[in-house]
């Protein structure tokens, strides 16, 4: 365990290194914040309501998932850059579990996108907009479990796309489509309460909607009583099923391993 | 087969020979994708992928004992790097077995990893944006060094190789010379059994070439550390190797010591004498059969090549000295380089010779 949270210690420290670029991306965070911030008060101008979401409920959703959309990605990208240019091969040497290191690397990044992005955003929202909180403590809780859960979801599906540089090489192409996936079908864009119903239907089988549009319903109210626990269920199956899926895929990945370019 | 394997085996007890790796009939085969040329050769395959196979390592079989110091070399794409990758269970092999310390790298590849350290001439291990103390702390967490065996190593491996001034800087900063030192020490510092090492003076210049062979030299003298060292460095193997293996198109061309092939290959010597007058050179009667002039493009100089097992470079010498005035001269010693280099030429006549694309 020690070791896994050297790792992500150090990488916190690799984050640091370059603080022009750290800074950047505060401010970067900032401006995306206060963007679709106006941009849903100018569509609230001409009605109160939007198939019965009112503005303040709308702007908390959206705020929320803009928070939590910043965490559901990963550290597969650095995995199939790793892949790419055979890097891979010295992280094989090690003794350690790469998903856990890689999971650990993730942990770090994270940890500092917290307090890098997250932290700025949060402040701002806070003093400056108008956004609801839940009514009861226990919503919070639950919120912060799915939120969580959520969060782990889109690290392991972010893995496995990085995982398919094994067999594609260059999975550029896969990313994009999986970054345009995620910001649609998760949620993050729009609630999905404001999709038509087949598209709902479709979404209610993808695991994206488990990423953020299920925390964020809870926070915002747009989903209570059983109806939680039954989104925590759901979560969860996607959880255990991507995890699973993770490992399975990697161990096939390292059987068919070839180190390119080395 | 099963009696001559456990006699072996009993022997191995007996004798108490540590043998740290075994290699047996290893191969390795790589599936690569045909394209045809150009732009439709590129979108063809995207609909229709023929693989052709090429065959990197073609069964080669050796034991390396601990504490041995080996050479293995060949030329690029003769299967080196493939081998070294499937003993750090990096790449796992098409067929053969190998072991390492008892274990299956490939099978264990975490606990191996924990007796072997290696150190790849043309990638970094250590964390390209914090300075190289924090690597070495990392690596420390990483490999589970207790601190005073830790603390012990980074100020030995300070003091031989003079990290002190590179510790505070991130690796970035570092020259290749500077990295090569940093690297090596990383590669040691958790004292593993096995070190493999692919091309580890690449591009260096010799104040450093000489610090690093002395280094690794002390750390197999030290710690008994078994070394695999595969270069394009004749000197490197020179210094620090007891023993060769040389490997060409996949398949082993020699194994055995370096003092040993040079007198198999080695006899051949050349000396170069700087004359006067080279317009009237001629061969000395005494030396017509013995030698051979070799042709030399510059004006003052005359070649002459011989074996040595018949004619003494002495007698040469004198004969020479006593016909013409010899300004200066100079005798070729046998290196490892040439005798590799006829090894090479020699597998090429052979005719079965195939270039394979390896990783290399």
């Amino acid at each position: 365990m020690r070791k896994y949270w050297q790792i992500a210690k150090g990488r916190m420290q690799e984050n640091t290194a370059y603080s022009a670029w750290y800074w950047a991306g505060t401010v970067s965070s900032v401006m995306r914040l206060l963007i679709i911030y106006f941009f849903w008060e100018a569509v609230y101008a001409n009605q109160t309501t939007i198939q019965n979401i009112n503005l303040e409920t709308m702007l908390t959703y959206i705020v929320i998932a803009l928070l939590l959309q910043g965490f559901v990605g990963g550290v597969g990208n650095e995995l199939a850059e790793n892949i790419k240019e055979g890097q891979v091969a010295i992280e094989l040497m090690r003794p350690y579990d790469m998903i856990f290191k890689m999971f650990a690397v993730d942990i770090g990044e994270k940890i500092m996108y917290l307090i890098q992005g997250t932290l700025p955003m949060v402040l701002i929202a806070y003093f400056f907009m108008d956004l609801s909180f839940p009514k009861s403590p226990e919503t919070i809780l639950l919120f912060i479990v799915s939120a969580l859960v959520g969060i782990w979801i889109g690290t392991f599906f972010d893995f496995l796309v990085g995982v398919l540089a094994f067999w594609t090489v260059n999975v550029w192409g896969v990313r994009v489509l999986k970054e345009s996936l995620i910001t649609f079908f998760s949620g993050a864009l729009v609630p999905i309460t404001l999709f038509p119903d087949w598209l709902r239907t479709i979404t209610e089988f993808l695991p994206f909607q488990a990423m953020v549009y299920l925390p964020v319903s809870i926070y915002s109210g747009l989903i209570s009583g059983t109806e939680v626990y039954m989104a925590l269920g759901v979560q969860l199956f996607w959880l255990i099923s991507l995890y699973l899926l993770v490992r399975v895929i990697w161990s096939q990945a390292i059987k068919q391993i070839t180190i390119f370019g080395g | 087969m099963s009696v001559v394997f456990l006699c072996l085996k009993i022997e191995c007890m007996f004798l108490g020979s540590d043998i740290v790796i075994t290699v047996e009939n290893l191969k390795k085969e790589y599936k690569l994708v045909k394209r045809d040329p150009g732009l439709k050769g590129a979108i063809k395959s995207l609909f229709n992928r023929k693989y052709e196979t090429k065959h990197a390592v073609k069964g080669i079989n050796f034991t390396i004992e601990q504490g041995e110091t080996v050479g293995y070399i060949g030329a690029n794409g003769a299967g080196k790097s493939t081998t070294i990758k499937m003993l750090t269970g990096i790449l796992t092999p098409t067929s053969g077995k190998v072991t390492v310390n008892g274990l299956v790298p490939y099978e264990n590849r975490q606990k191996n990893a924990v007796n072997i350290g290696a150190v790849f001439g043309q990638r970094t291990q250590l964390f390209w944006d914090i300075p190289v103390r924090e690597s070495y702390n990392l690596l420390k967490h990483i490999y589970e060094i207790p601190e005073q065996e830790y603390q012990e190593t980074v100020e030995m491996f300070t003091e031989v190789l003079t990290l002190e001034p590179l510790l505070g800087i991130p690796v970035r900063q570092l020259s290749l010379g500077q990295k090569m030192r940093c690297e090596l020490a990383a590669a040691f510092l958790h004292r593993p059994k096995v070190v493999y090492l692919d091309e580890p003076t690449i591009g260096l210049d010799i104040a450093v070439k000489v610090k690093i062979r002395k280094f690794i030299k002390e750390m197999n003298q030290r710690w008994g550390t078994t070394v695999l060292l595969t270069t394009h460095d004749m000197q490197d193997i020179e210094e620090i190797c007891d023993r060769i293996i040389i490997i060409d198109g996949g398949t082993i061309l020699y194994d055995g010591g370096l003092e040993q092939i040079k007198k198999q290959f080695g006899q051949q010597r050349v000396i170069h004498f700087e004359l006067a007058d080279k317009e009237k050179f001629e061969l000395p009667a005494s030396l017509i059969g013995q030698a051979e002039v070799l042709p030399n493009e510059e004006e003052t100089k005359v070649s002459l090549s011989f074996d040595h097992e018949t004619v003494k470079s002495s007698f040469v010498i004198s004969e020479m000295m006593s016909m013409y005035e010899i300004g200066d001269l100079n005798i070729a010693d046998p290196k490892i380089e040439t005798i590799v280099e006829e090894l090479y030429n020699k597998q090429e006549q052979g005719g079965e010779h195939e270039k394979v694309l390896a990783n290399s």
